[in-house]
């Protein structure tokens, strides 16, 4: 079982290319799992039609643990959970990443019959419960999605950065353009210098707006398209991936010096 | 569920003292420098070595896997010991620190238990039922004691919120009945030649504490007469090294008051299957007075009639809330089986004691 975790920036479009990924691995006929970390809960909503997956810590809250969780199917299959959590400003949404996926890999991940699980983890491996899913027996290989913007690299130096302390390898770098100026070498290069490489480079295109608002992936909304040939690449390119390293982060000045670079 | 209100033992404590069960020299909890105080020093006293990592603000912010990493080094420097415990606390537990890579990093020669249950996990059974099956992971004991042990402790959980501490929303301490009572009772059934039984029911190390009983009931026999039946949880074949321990040196101590054991109901750990067992032997054989000493409540089908022997306040209160005004409480119990090595007196049992030789009754 290939148990994956995708960080990133928040608002790069992670969820987008989880969602897009799980869509192009289920297609392929692989038992996939998408398990959304957002307290907002909406991760796989375009897996399901735009519905909401009932949150994993919402069943449990009250009863303590127990219940079963009815995991709902979406398209091609995949099974969708959405971890859920706290209202912003209450509680500890950290702390509920680490108590559903305890839970979830009790309850389901070592029970079932599963050939892919995809993490979709919010923002950045700022505490001990963003990092959960790395823990040693959860997802073991990540993948960061950034743009050749400055934050978006800097968020990703971040997440390097947990990870080397976590001694958690990298299977590479994802880019989602935002098409700024030499993006895609920006983002090769940063990606060479923290020790790892651009798995793929995601191009932007109005239809992935288009097919979430119907409330489904590029990969069913519009399976003919360039963009779907783009997430099912990536997907092919995570399941041949035999390239893991520890990543090397950079610092934050040199990063700024790579960015001026490309645009002399 | 009942919403109970009253203070009742936590996870941690529960993990601490199992881990002393297993016999784990040193216990290092991960959490702040008080959590679990009072049940650190009586471990203390049972010769198990408890540190803190010492938790502050700061460590909640950004982790304290490096103290722990230190403290772990430290405790391998200063007790050489072959087993360690590390208990997690809310506070290490909500952070999500990893205990499993500190170990890694302090590279231990001791075997290490990391127990990552908090305040907040339940009844304090979970926190015995996550030691016992991290030391079955780690080879520390078999699968089937741990399964077994599991079984006993899920239904004791069960016995507390039918009956006991658990079953309701709050309990006012009661100090129980006089003992001079219950004593002058005792005394004068066997005067009259009645048949008096004691029921040892009795959780680990507290039996040591209860245990007086029958030997002051033994006692109290040879001099007035009448007829005794005594039964106990006092298996020296069930349950983890050092509880077979305690068993072997109570009913060395009974032998030794001429206290013949007419049924061994069980192990010191299985309280609550060993008060079915004595629930059963007792709807056959006939007694005229009963005497239940350590978790009466355990036993199915105690009467108002019967004489029941326990610790704690609020279990009294409990008790006598229910109809059994002849409860009596030997509250200095657990405070004082910690380093037991042998039985030791108790009030009901000095009480007794003092009837039978003073003459009264
Ligand atoms: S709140 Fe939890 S961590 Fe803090 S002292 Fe109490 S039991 Fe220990």
């Amino acid at each position: 079982m290939r148990q994956i975790a995708i960080y990133g920036k928040g608002g790069i479009g992670k969820s987008t290319i989880s969602a897009n990924v799980a869509a192009a691995l289920a297609e392929k006929g692989l038992i996939t799992w998408y398990v959304g970390c957002d307290p907002k809960s909406d991760g796989s909503m375009t897996l399901l039609r735009g519905q909401r997956a009932q949150a994993f810590l919402e069943m449990m809250k009250g009863t303590g643990q127990g219940k079963p969780y009815e995991v709902a199917v979406g398209y091609g299959g995949v099974r969708c959970v959405e971890v859920g959590g706290p209202l912003a400003g209450v509680g500890c949404a950290g702390r509920g990443i680490i108590v559903a996926v305890q839970a979830l890999s009790k309850d389901h991940f070592s029970k079932e019959n599963i050939d892919v699980i995809i993490y979709d983890v919010p923002g950045d491996v700022v505490c001990g419960g963003f990092a959960a899913p790395l823990r040693e027996r959860y997802a073991d290989e990540v993948y960061i999605v950034t743009s050749g913007e400055y934050l978006s690299l800097y968020a990703a130096n971040n997440i390097a950065k947990g990870l080397r302390n976590l001694n958690v390898k990298l299977g590479g770098i994802i880019c989602n353009s935002r098409e700024v100026e030499g993006e895609r070498n920006v983002v090769a290069e940063f990606a060479s210098q923290i020790g790892t490489r651009m798995i793929a480079f995601i191009p932007r295109d109005p239809v992935v707006r288009e097919c979430e608002n119907q409330g489904m992936t590029v990969i069913e909304c519009a399976p003919a398209s360039a963009q779907a040939s783009a997430y099912r690449s990536l997907a092919e390119a995570m399941m041949r991936n035999k390239d893991f390293a520890l990543p090397r982060p950079m610092e934050p000045e040199d990063i700024r010096a790579l960015l001026r670079g490309s645009m002399a | 569920m009942t919403e109970v209100l009253h203070p009742r033992p936590n996870p941690i404590v529960a993990a601490m003292y199992t881990l002393r069960d297993l016999e784990a020299e040193v216990v290092v909890m991960h959490g702040p420098a008080g959590c679990g105080f009072m049940a650190s020093r009586r471990l203390e006293e049972a010769g198990v070595r408890v540190v803190t990592t010492g938790m502050r603000e700061g460590d909640l912010i950004f982790g304290a896997e490096e103290k722990l990493v230190r403290v772990l080094a430290q405790v391998e420097q200063e007790f050489h010991p072959r087993l360690v415990g590390i208990v997690g606390t809310c506070a290490s537990m909500i952070i999500g620190e990893n205990l499993d890579s500190a170990i890694k990093k302090a590279g231990l020669k001791a075997k290490v238990l990391a127990v990552d249950t908090h305040g907040c996990a339940g009844p304090n059974t979970s926190g015995a039922i996550r030691t016992l099956e991290v030391a079955a992971q780690q080879g520390v004991i078999s699968q089937e004691e741990y399964l077994r042990q599991k079984e006993m402790l899920t239904r004791a959980t069960l016995i507390e919120a039918d009956r006991g501490l658990t079953s309701r929303r709050y309990l006012e301490p009661h100090p129980g009945a006089t003992k001079l009572s219950v004593a002058l009772e005792i005394v004068r059934a066997l005067r009259q030649g009645k048949r008096v039984s004691v029921t040892l029911n009795a959780k680990k190390e507290t039996a040591f504490g209860f245990a007086d009983v029958m030997r002051a009931v033994e006692y109290a026999r040879s001099r007035v007469g009448g007829e005794t039946l005594h039964l106990g949880n006092l298996s020296t074949e069930i349950g983890l090294p050092r509880i077979r321990r305690y068993a072997r040196e109570i009913q060395r101590d009974l032998k030794e008051a001429d206290v013949e054991l007419a049924l061994i109901t069980g192990g010191l750990d299985e309280y609550p299957v060993a008060g079915e067992r004595a629930a059963r032997f007792l709807e056959r054989e006939r007694a005229d007075l009963r005497i239940f000493a350590g978790l009466p409540h355990a036993v199915p089908g105690i009467t108002p009639e019967d004489i029941l022997v326990t610790d704690q306040p609020r279990e009294l209160r409990n008790y006598i809330d229910r109809g059994f005004a002849k409860s009596v409480g030997e509250i200095n119990t657990h405070a004082m089986v910690m380093s037991a090595h042998g039985i030791l007196k108790n009030e009901l049992g000095e009480t007794i004691r003092q009837i039978v030789d003073g003459g009264m009754a």
